[in-house]
This record gives C-alpha cells, sequence and structure tokens, in this order.
C-alpha cells in the first residue's frame, strides 16, 4: 500500500483514497461534433504501460480534492503529485 | 411538541477513557473559495477561518476545523436547544454569505454526531482501526484530521491534551460507537 | 518408559515451575520456558509425526520457525483446534494437548506408511501423470486425492478467541532482536527516533544469548554475557519499544510490515480470558532495518530425514538454552566450523559425542583443536552415504570423499548413534528483504543469496546480511547503521572483537553416494517429500525454471515454504544444468513467513463487525415493531412488518394494498441527499442531467435521470429547487456516495470555472413518505396553519413548514402513483414525527411499509429501479423514458453516446412489461426470456429484471429486458424454468393508472 502525499492534506495512507484513472483526458468541449470514432477514443481508450504513467486519485476519505500523481508502474514509485489544472512536474 | 432523539445514548466509562455524544450542537459546513468569503465570515462571526490544512481555529462561541482548501466545518462550543432548529448563526451567514453568493452555507447540525473522548488512551484507541499517523497530531492541540476508523470516514479534532472530539456521520454513528467500545474494553 | 535427558539447567528454563502437557494422548512433563519441541526431546521423544507422501517418520528438525517436520495439531477436537503448528515454537503451558499429523492410526504405527514401499511408483508429477486419463474419472479420482490431501484437520466451530489489529507508525522497524538487530535498535533509540524491535521468540538476544565459549568474545566477555548487558540497557531507552513473540510475515512496498503479535499462546486456557490472542501490526516505518539472521542448511544425502536427524545448531541450542541432551550417542555431519561449536557446547556439558565427519580435507582452526584435545573422532574429508533406524536413527555409513567432491571412494564405515547433527553452512534469511522487492545478488565464495539492491529506505545487517560470524557482524554493522541512520557515532565504534572460526565450508548441494542416485533418497523438501531425484527427473523430463521445477516436484511448497532445502534445490539445478546459480535465481519468496490463522487476518471484522451498518433514525421504532430488516448496500432497511404469523408474501400482499386503499408510511431516510448551492447550479444540473432544469421554478420539484458518458442510465432521482442558487438533490440509496463523488469529480476537473458547491446531507434529516388516498388528511392533522389544496400544494412542489417549533421541509412527489407527502425533519426528530403520523393516521388505518412492499407498488406503476431493472448496459431509450432525454440541451454527461451506432440499435434489449398468461403464476427474478422454444439453439431474447403478485390488480405483473421490446408489444414469449415453460406477453410497463389519476386523489 502507497502512501501519498495529498497536496492538500500531506502524507495518508492510500486506502483514504480512489483511483481514478488515466489524468490529462479532457472532456471534448464539442462532443456533437466527433465521428464516433472520436468519441470512441475519448470514451473507451486508456493507456496501461509498465514505467511512467500519469493518474488521477481522489482524496475520498480526507479532503475529497482530486489531484494528479506521476506513478512508476514497474516498481510504484510515486515521482510527484500535483493539482488539477497544473502541468505535470515530469515529462 | 417533537421530542429531541440522540443518536448515542450514555456515557461509556473505560480505564482512562470516556466517551459520550455531545449534544444538540450546532454545525455547518461552509463552503468558499473567494477572498471575500473569508473575511465576511471573519467579520460576521469574529472567527478567523483556518487557511492552514489539519488545522482549526477557535472563539468564545465557535470552532472551524479545516476541511479541504474550501470547506470548514463551523460547530458551537456549547450545546444549543433541543426544542428548536433555529440556529442565529446559519441565519447570520446566509444573509452575509449565501445572499451575496459568496459561498455556501448548510447545516450539518443533525448530518453528524460529535462524540467527546477524554482519557489518555484516545489514540491508543483511534490505532485498532485507523491507518492516520497520530503519533505527532496527539501533541498539536487544534490539529484536525478527516482519516477513516473502522472503515468509516471520520474527522478528529484534537481539542486538548487527553480530550478530543470525533465525528461521524449520524448513519454510522451506532456502529461505530459499538465497535469503539468493543475496542476500549480491551485497552 | 522414557528417559529424562535434561542435563542441566538451562538458560531458558525455570526448573522450580513444572508443566504437565499431554502429546498423541500420553502425559509429560516440561518446564517452563519449554518449547513443545524441548519438552519432547527431553522425554527423548524425537518421532513426531509423518511425512506428507510417504508418511516416513520424522523427528524434530530444527529449534525456531523454519522447523518442517514436527508440525502439530493443537487442542484436536474442540473449538481452538489448531493444525500445522510447529512445535519447535510452542511454548508449553499447563493443560496444552498435541497430536502428531498425518498419521493414522497413531504416529508409531501409520497405515499410510506404505507410501514409503510404493515411493518408486510415486515419482514427481505422479498425479499429473496418473490420474489424466480417462478425463470422465476425474470426479472418482478426486474423492481420493483430497481425502489423502493435506496436513492437519481445520476446526469446524466458530473460533472462540478474540483477534485484534493495530497500526503503528515508527521512524524505525528493527526486525529480529539478535545482536545486529539490538545494536541497531539501541543506536536508533538513543539517536531521538521512535523505534520498534520485534523478534519471534519469547526471548531477545537470538543465537548469541546463549553463547558462553571462549572463543567468541566482545570486550573480553564472553558474547552471550555482552548481549545481555546490551539487552538490560535497551529496555532502559525511552524511544524504543520492544515486542517479543512478533513475527513480521510480509514486508510490503513503502515499507509498509504486517506482524503477528502472539499474546496468550504461553499462557494456560483459563487465563486468556477476555484477552487478546493475537494482534496483527500494522506498521509504517519510515526506515526499516532487518536483521533476520540466518538459517542453518542441511545436508543432503540417502536418508537424511530420519528421527533423530537434526541441525547442529538445533542441537546446541537445545543443550545451552534448554539444558536437554538430544542423544546420548550424538554424532556431527558438517562442511564447515559451526558443528564445532556445537561440539564444545555439548562437551562441557558432559553429553557423549561419538564423531564427527567433516567434509573438509585439510582444516586448521582453534575449534576443531580443542573438540580433537577432548579426543573426539574426527573423520576428514568424509561423507554419510547412508542411514538406518526406521523411527530414529541408530546407525550411519560413511565412506571418503573423492578430491572433487563428486564420488566416494575407499571402504565403507559403519558407525552406530542415536542422534546426528549436520551442518551445512548458513544461508541468510532474505525472505523478507525480497518481499520487499529487493533483489539479492549470489556470492560464489560461500555460496549464499546476499541483499544487493533496496527498494525502499531500508538495510539489512547481520547474518541475513550475510555477514555471518561474529566478527563480520561487528567489523560492518555499526558503521552501516551510522550511515543508514545518519547519526554521528554508536557506543559500538570501537569494540575489541575474539572471533575465532574459520570461514572455510566445503560445500557440496548433493553429497554423492556408492549407489545409483535412483536407489536414494535424499530428501530436500522434507515436508513435502521432495529428492533430488525428484529434481533431477523434472529436469529430465523438460522443466528448466526454477518455479516450474517447484511446482512440478513441490519443493519448497510446504506450510514451511522449504526454509531449509530450496538452496539445495536450486543447487542440484544449477549444477545438473550447468547454470550459474546467480543466473538461475531464486523462486519467490511470499508472505506470510510462517503461516497466520485466519483469526488473525480477519481481526475484529466478525460477527455484528463483519461490515459496516448504517441505520436511519428510525431504526428503533422498526425493530419496536416487529420489522424484518433488509441489507441495502451497508445501510438497514425495514423490510415488511409482519403481524402475528404473517409470512412475507401475507405481510406485503397486506402492506399493498392498505397503501393505496388508505394510507402507508415508508421510511425513506437512506435516499442519498446532495445540497447544492451557487449561481451556476441550474446550469450544472442541466450538464448532469437529461432533462431541462433552468426552467424549474423556486419551490418546484422534478425527475431527473443521471447517465454515464457512456449513455447509459447511472441514477435517479427528485431534485427539488429551493432557491434561486439552492437545489437538493436525492440519490438512489445505493448510489448516493457514487454520484456524490462523480459530481464533486466533474466539478473539480471538468467545469471548474462553475460556482458550485455540494455537500451531503443524507444523514441530517429523517425522510418519511406518507403515500395512500387519505395521506393528505393525515399530514393535514399534525401540520395545521398549511394549505394543502392541489393549488396551492400541486404534486411535484415543496413547502418549507413547522412541527411545533421545528422547521421542516414537505415534499408532495410520489414512488407509489398515489397521492403522498414525504416530510424531510431533522434526523433527531425524525422519530417523533413519525410516531405523530402514526398518531394521526390510526383513524385511517395508516400501515408501515417496508421495502418490499415499496418495490412492489413502484412496479405497479411501471416506475424503473436503478440497480435492479437497470444494469450499466441500458441507456434511457431503451428503458423508453425517450421523454426524459432533452433534445434541445446542447450537451449533458452521456448524450453524445446516446447516438453511437451500438447505442441506436434497434435490437437493444429494452424493459417492457410481461403478464403470464396465467394471472397467478409470479415469474422468477433473473429467468431467462426466449422466443421460440422449439429452435436450437434457443435464442435468449433477455431475462425478468423485477416480479410481484399484485394485490391492487389482483395479477402478476413483471418488468423485463427483452431484444426489440418496444415493438414486440402484445407479443407471446416463453420463459422456460426447470419444470415447465412459462407464457407470457409483452405489455406496457405501466400496469396501474396510466393516466395519473391517483396522483391527485
Amino acid at each position: 500500500m502507497f502512501i501519498i502525499n495529498c497536496p492538500f492534506c500531506g502524507e495518508r495512507e492510500q486506502s483514504e483514497f480512489k483511483a481514478g484513472g488515466e489524468a490529462h483526458i479532457i472532456r471534448p468541449k464539442q462532443p456533437t461534433e466527433l465521428s464516433d470514432d472520436q468519441w470512441a477514443e475519448y470514451l473507451f481508450m486508456r493507456k496501461n504501460i509498465k514505467g511512467i504513467q500519469f493518474e488521477r486519485w481522489n482524496h475520498a476519505h480526507g479532503c475529497r480534492k482530486w489531484f494528479n500523481l506521476v506513478r512508476d508502474t514497474s516498481n510504484d514509485e510515486i515521482k510527484a503529485v500535483y493539482k488539477m489544472g497544473e502541468k505535470p512536474p515530469i515529462k | 411538541m417533537l421530542s429531541y432523539n440522540q443518536a448515542l445514548k450514555g456515557k461509556k466509562i473505560f480505564q482512562d477513557l470516556q466517551m459520550e455524544e455531545i449534544k444538540p450542537i450546532m454545525k455547518l459546513i461552509i463552503r468558499g473559495k473567494k477572498r471575500e468569503f473569508i473575511s465576511a465570515v471573519g467579520k460576521s462571526l469574529n472567527i478567523l477561518l483556518p487557511t492552514e490544512s489539519n488545522t482549526s481555529t477557535q472563539s468564545d462561541k465557535l470552532t472551524a476545523l479545516w476541511l479541504s482548501p474550501d470547506e470548514w466545518m463551523l460547530f458551537s462550543n456549547e450545546t444549543v436547544r433541543e426544542d428548536s432548529n433555529h440556529y442565529e448563526i446559519k441565519e447570520l451567514l446566509s444573509n452575509k454569505i449565501s445572499i451575496k453568493n459568496l459561498g455556501a452555507i448548510t447545516d450539518v447540525t443533525d448530518q453528524f454526531v460529535m462524540i467527546e473522548l477524554k482519557g489518555n488512551k484516545i489514540y491508543e484507541l483511534f490505532q485498532t482501526g485507523s491507518p492516520f499517523n497520530f503519533n505527532d497530531f496527539q501533541n498539536k492541540k487544534g490539529a484536525v484530521t478527516q482519516t477513516i476508523l473502522n472503515k468509516i470516514d471520520i474527522i478528529v479534532h484534537n481539542l486538548d491534551k487527553n480530550v478530543a472530539n470525533l465525528f461521524v456521520r449520524r448513519s454510522f454513528s451506532q456502529h461505530l460507537f459499538s465497535w469503539m467500545n468493543d475496542a476500549a474494553s480491551r485497552l | 518408559m522414557t528417559k529424562n535427558l535434561r542435563v542441566k539447567t538451562g538458560k531458558a528454563i525455570d526448573e522450580t515451575y513444572r508443566i504437565s502437557f499431554k502429546f498423541n494422548g500420553s502425559t509429560y512433563y516440561g518446564f517452563k520456558g519449554d518449547t513443545l519441541a524441548s519438552a519432547l526431546l527431553a522425554n527423548d521423544i524425537h518421532l513426531v509425526g509423518r511425512s506428507f507422501k510417504y508418511h516416513r517418520p520424522r523427528g524434530i528438525m530444527t529449534a525456531g520457525s523454519e522447523e518442517p517436520n514436527a508440525i502439530v495439531q493443537l487442542h484436536d477436537n474442540s473449538s481452538r483446534t489448531e493444525p500445522n503448528v510447529r512445535a519447535t515454537e510452542v511454548e508449553i503451558y499447563e493443560g496444552l494437548e498435541a497430536s502428531s499429523q498425518n498419521c493414522w492410526p497413531s504416529v508409531n504405527f501409520d497405515v499410510g506408511g506404505i507410501n514409503n514401499f510404493l515411493s518408486p511408483l510415486l515419482p514427481a508429477g505422479f498425479y499429473y501423470k496418473t490420474f489424466m486419463w480417462p478425463a470422465s474419472f476425474w470426479e472418482k479420482y478426486e474423492y481420493f486425492i483430497r481425502k489423502s490431501a493435506g496436513l492437519g484437520k481445520s476446526p469446524t466451530k466458530p473460533d472462540p478467541d478474540i483477534y485484534e489489529h493495530k497500526y503503528i507508525h515508527c521512524d524505525v522497524l528493527v526486525i529480529g532482536a539478535g545482536i545486529s538487530g539490538i545494536m541497531a535498535a539501541k543506536i536508533a533509540a538513543k539517536n531521538n527516533l521512535k523505534t520498534l524491535l520485534v523478534d519471534e521468540k519469547p526471548n531477545l538476544g537470538g543465537s548469541t544469548i546463549y553463547q558462553n565459549s571462549d572463543h567468541f568474545k566482545i570486550n573480553n566477555q564472553n558474547s552471550g554475557s555482552w548481549v545481555e548487558k546490551e539487552i538490560n540497557e535497551i529496555k532502559k531507552l525511552e524511544n524504543l519499544e520492544i515486542k517479543t513473540r512478533t513475527t513480521v510475515v510480509a514486508y510490503h512496498g513503502y515499507n509498509f510490515l504486517l506482524a503477528r503479535q502472539n499474546l496468550t499462546d504461553h499462557l494456560p486456557i483459563e487465563q486468556r480470558k477476555n484477552k487478546t490472542r493475537h494482534r496483527l501490526l500494522k506498521i509504517r516505518a519510515k526506515k526499516v532495518i532487518t536483521a533476520t539472521g540466518s538459517i542453518e542448511r542441511p545436508m543432503i544425502f540417502d536418508n537424511n530425514d530420519r528421527p533423530g536427524i537434526l541441525l547442529s545448531s538445533a542441537i546446541k541450542k537445545y543443550a545451552d538454552y534448554f539444558g536437554i541432551a538430544c542423544g546420548e550417542k550424538n554424532i556431527l555431519f558438517t562442511n564447515n566450523d559451526s558443528a564445532y561449536e556445537t561440539a564444545i557446547s555439548l562437551i562441557e556439558k558432559g553429553i557423549n559425542i561419538e564423531a564427527i565427519i567433516d567434509n573438509r580435507e585439510e582444516i586448521n582452526s582453534k575449534l576443531i583443536y580443542e573438540v580433537e584435545k577432548n579426543n573426539i573422532k574426527i573423520f576428514k574429508g568424509y561423507t554419510i552415504i547412508d542411514t538406518s533406524g526406521y523411527k530414529r536413527i541408530n546407525k550411519i555409513s560413511i565412506m571418503q570423499l573423492s578430491k572433487d567432491g563428486q564420488k566416494v571412494v575407499g571402504s565403507k564405515i559403519n558407525l552406530s548413534c542415536d542422534c546426528l547433527g549436520i551442518s551445512g553452512g548458513w544461508t541468510p534469511a532474505v525472505h523478507l528483504f525480497t518481499q520487499s522487492g529487493g533483489k539479492l545478488r549470489f556470492r560464489e565464495e560461500d555460496q549464499v543469496f546476499i541483499p544487493n539492491t533496496y527498494p525502499s529506505d531500508q538495510l539489512s545487517i547481520g547474518a541475513c546480511n550475510g555477514n555471518l560470524t561474529l566478527d563480520e557482524i561487528l567489523r560492518t554493522t555499526p558503521e552501516s547503521l551510522i550511515k543508514f541512520l545518519n547519526v554521528k557515532s554508536s557506543d559500538y565504534d570501537n569494540l575489541e572483537v575474539l572471533s575465532e572460526a574459520n570461514k572455510f565450508k566445503r560445500n557440496i548441494w548433493l553429497l554423492p553416494s556408492n549407489k545409483v542416485l535412483g536407489k536414494t533418497k535424499s530428501f530436500v523438501d522434507y515436508q513435502n517429500d521432495a529428492t533430488s531425484k525428484d529434481i533431477k527427473l523434472a529436469l529430465r523430463e523438460g522443466f528448466r525454471s526454477i518455479e516450474h521445477v517447484k511446482r512440478y516436484t513441490t519443493t519448497g511448497m510446504g506450510t514451511d515454504q522449504g526454509k531449509l532445502g530450496n538452496m539445495h534445490a536450486l543447487g542440484i539445478i544449477s549444477e545438473t544444468t550447468g547454470t550459474k546459480m546467480g543466473e538461475l535465481g531464486t523462486t519467490t519468496f511470499r508472505p506470510p513467513y510462517t503461516p497466520l490463522t485466519f483469526g488473525t487476518i480477519v481481526g475484529r471484522n466478525v460477527g455484528e463487525y463483519f461490515d459496516v451498518i448504517r441505520k436511519t433514525p428510525l431504526h428503533d421504532w422498526h425493530i419496536d415493531n416487529n420489522a424484518e430488516f433488509e441489507n441495502v448496500g451497508q445501510w438497514k432497511r425495514a423490510w415488511y412488518y409482519p403481524r402475528n404469523t404473517e409470512d412475507m408474501h401475507q405481510a406485503v400482499q397486506r402492506e399493498s394494498k392498505a397503501a393505496r386503499a388508505s394510507a402507508g408510511i415508508l421510511d425513506a431516510s437512506t435516499l442519498g441527499k446532495i445540497d447544492i448551492q451557487g449561481t451556476d447550479a441550474s446550469e450544472f444540473l442541466n450538464r448532469v442531467y437529461t432533462n431541462a432544469w433552468s426552467k424549474l421554478a423556486i419551490g418546484k420539484c422534478k425527475y431527473g435521470l443521471m447517465l454515464n458518458e457512456d449513455g447509459m442510465v447511472y441514477d435517479d432521482g427528485v431534485t427539488t429547487r429551493l432557491g434561486e442558487n439552492h437545489y437538493i438533490m436525492t440519490t438512489t440509496t445505493g448510489g448516493a456516495a457514487n454520484v456524490m463523488s462523480k459530481l464533486e469529480d466533474y466539478l473539480q476537473t471538468e467545469w471548474p470555472e462553475l460556482d458550485v458547491y455540494l455537500t451531503s446531507v443524507t444523514d441530517h434529516y429523517a425522510t418519511i413518505s406518507v403515500c395512500g388516498s387519505n395521506s393528505k388528511k393525515i399530514i393535514s392533522k399534525i401540520i395545521t396553519d398549511v394549505d394543502f389544496s392541489d393549488e396551492s400544494f400541486p404534486h411535484m412542489s415543496f413547502k418549507n413548514v413547522k412541527i411545533g417549533k421545528i422547521s421542516c421541509r414537505i415534499m408532495r412527489i410520489s414512488f407509489t402513483g398515489e397521492l403522498s407527502y414525504e416530510i424531510n425533519v431533522q434526523a433527531n426528530y425524525g422519530k417523533s414525527v413519525w410516531e405523530k403520523c402514526m398518531e394521526a393516521g390510526k383513524e385511517f388505518n395508516i400501515t408501515p411499509y417496508g421495502t418490499e412492499t415499496m418495490h412492489l407498488l413502484r412496479a405497479e406503476k411501471g416506475f424503473i429501479i436503478v440497480g435492479q431493472d437497470t444494469d450499466a448496459t441500458m441507456t434511457p431509450i431503451d428503458l423508453q423514458m425517450d421523454w426524459i432525454v432533452s433534445k434541445k440541451k446542447y450537451d449533458f454527461i452521456g448524450k453524445r453516446s446516446l447516438y453511437r451506432s451500438d447505442t441506436i440499435r434497434e435490437d437493444r434489449k429494452q424493459l417492457v412489461g410481461l403478464l403470464t398468461d396465467n394471472p397467478d403464476e409470479v415469474l422468477e427474478e433473473g429467468a431467462q426470456i426466449v422466443g421460440d422454444i422449439k429452435k436450437s439453439p434457443i435464442e435468449m431474447l433477455g431475462h425478468v429484471t423485477s416480479s410481484y403478485f399484485s394485490p391492487n390488480l389482483r395479477k402478476s405483473i413483471a418488468l423485463g429486458v427483452v431484444k426489440g421490446g418496444k415493438n414486440m408489444m402484445g407479443q407471446k414469449l416463453t420463459i422456460p424454468m426447470e419444470k415447465k415453460n412459462i407464457n407470457v406477453t409483452v405489455s406496457d410497463p405501466v400496469f396501474l393508472d396510466k393516466e395519473n389519476k391517483k396522483l391527485n386523489a
């Protein structure tokens, strides 16, 4: 179980959080103008890589804020956490 | 007249630990992001909302707990009347905050049950069911945390050495209190 | 008649405190401080069990948690019975009862022993090979295999003991309180770090505590006394917490470790009352220091498993620590100097040693000189080739090793003995290190795996780090601790150490024999009866990966996880295949290090604490009024209220009739309630619901359907506009938390520009729904100053009212199709309001009804329940609810998905009503719906989602989802059941009052 450094509350045990999948997938502003394929790309397609992954997490049992984190899925090391709307501190 | 039914009956006394529900305590969730929101609350109630995470502030009548960057719990330091649910402070804030669209004021008086714990085994009890690290917390007067106890969301407020308030949603409160009593009986 | 082999008072034993215990039905005596193993050995009992596959007699082999053979059943035929307990770890107490496992009728005469003689027929993979064909026979085979599989018996009664969990956060966790761990704990605690020191044994000091040899000294004291002095010092340290009888069983990422603290297993049963038996410690440590020591290796030769064969270090411990001679004619067999330490201990206690067999030829060591001085015969350059003695070793045969160690030469010498100590050198206990994700490296010079790279902030020290002698430990440990803990100095910076063992080891994984391998039984895994022959067979049959060889031969798959023999298995594979050990790697070390009872894992999550329970403010009233409860998520909801001898069906029929005929009352407090405020609240609702919200007048309510982005129905409920920028949303009971979380997600991540605040108020209100034609009369008796006329208070509107001095809110909304009012009052007044309704409704026969009746009433009206009539594949169109999907709104969650090629298919499953040809026949929910029954294969069209007998319509009604059902109105379908086929007709899902006359009755 990870220790996650909530950008608002500080270090907490993973059990206080919920994972929310891949980060930086932006909801299209004009969904009606997208083809089925384009919409499916937004709706269904997610990365699942070994290595550096950008993820959304929610401090569900704490401040209830969503934030992003960068995790190396090969060893579960969390490289950085950052607030929604901020640019990832790591490429 | 309507009669009042509190969630948790009676005071539980163990060696080095006591716990009971304190009622009725007026409780509000207040939310806002703007700077004017914090100053309007401050001016109206003569209390400075805590902006540092995991902390609280107190005035004569009220305590404010930091819950998130735009959310606080405000509760009365003294119990209020059982035969009325009209709270002047809520009224005042509605006028100064809600109507002016500075933020949101929500009455959660009965949403949360406040359990007061006293004694030097408070944190030993929490350790049996909470993943939160209370090592520093227990020495910090006024510290606040939202975490889990026996799989249930709680808010803990360190009032003073060997005194803490625990807030839990009413529907969970009887189960949690029973569990706390069970755990406390073996401390 | 058993002998007493207690030769001297051991360090751990209190001889003034005698304890009686039972083993296999006979009573024996031991002393306080004894383990079951030491007490049995003191009574000259070696034979304690039978091996798993061949049922060979087996004896106590070790003195620790690595024990493969001496595993026993405790307290047979009681609720406290426990299988697979290591006799070497059980501390005896008055009343202890233990028995041997895997033998019948007794350990001395075991019918299964026949397997030993059949062993040529039971090679590795025997089960895989034999029970393959014919496939249809598997069920018959399985019965016999299951019967002979598994060790010990599991309890059949509930566990009477209490188990707990505890979270611990510390700066430094030290695992193992041997000499290295003690030094680490002292340095950490003295430098102001909150430190926890744990050890699996009841006492501190590891193996050093009983060293009193003149060959091993620290600052001119023997090492045992030095450690004892250190222990007394650390016990006084303020920052240090010490937990004994505490085994770290798992080491996960982020320095999260699980440890079992054993609190009462050593106490007489009557002293355990109301005490926690085991505590599972969930430890988060900033830094972890692993000081788990090492485990002595056995040696692999023919018949190396007989009772009376022990690890040499175990013989030493039993002598030094418990004052016991494991035998009267002892022989030691070694490839290193450790056996001579044992010999010196035995000599000092007057225990007879017949001979020492050392596979090294030329050796120089002060330890050996001392042994030789005592006229003990040492066979240098020899190996054991065989042993004999069925239930106790009585003879060994030895031969000289060739120079290269590959074969034996010369003539056979027989030596008689009753105990054989073997020492194959030491294996660092790297189990926890590798569990944490650490990578090992192989040290060729002495053939051991040692820690190489650390995945977290941790350090291995002492023997588990490959420092296998006292001088290595003391020379390297303080320095590495200073660096790791980032401190200036330690108390151990200038120690004087004397350590006189010779480090040379002659490692031969599989010792040669004068017989061909096929004729030998040289055990690698004692518990699972895997021999070197089996491993070689697996390799011949083409298995290469060590993980495959492990599973095929079951090496290392016993309850001991092969703590003794795994290294030899690797060694034999490495030699046979010509692969380097370092490249071969090890099998995965998995938690738990030693087995945990289920009780420990579960903790207090049993009985009433099995799962979290949520109760409404009216819960006590339901209990007082005989309600049966239904679990809805974590909620306990009143299900129905049986009267007298009513069963569920009768109660529900009565409740349903009364609710329509006159008045019913329901506790709806579990519905999720979200307070929504902010200048963009209306816009927000527009985006999250399928219908339009901007024009909803203040004071009005509206039903809304919420979709997922994939267009599927997610939740539904009524939302009320309380003010210009203020709404209160209700959600389904089960969906409340998820809806709140989803809405917050959109607000925080997709639409941060919206000025909207959400606050959950589910628990703030008691929600009481009064329905039926007389509901208005009842409510107006309680609230007298409100105009309840349809003009002033129409359907889908709300009013703020007061009951006494208490403000509350009444909504006129309906989930039953009847005129109904929903009172929302602060939870602590809820019970009182409910009682007032009951009192006011008495003259109208107001009938409390539960969730079952609620489901029936809404089904009559064709209202869906999200999660019952829908799963995550139903769009609003599939539900025939096109009316609720706004065509005008540019966007809302899920809108785009409603016209994907898949969602516009005509033949999707759609919600329809189903009427049985026989009106008394009630369908089963979940039953499959088919078209033409004669067609093969039968086409599955859908399934029944809700089904009831409607007392108000006096017929069976059902809702179901059917492929293309929308266009099948009036069509006949079939529902095949086990005993018959039921014919149904597709109908409108609204069965009652389609014109909504009753809402305004």
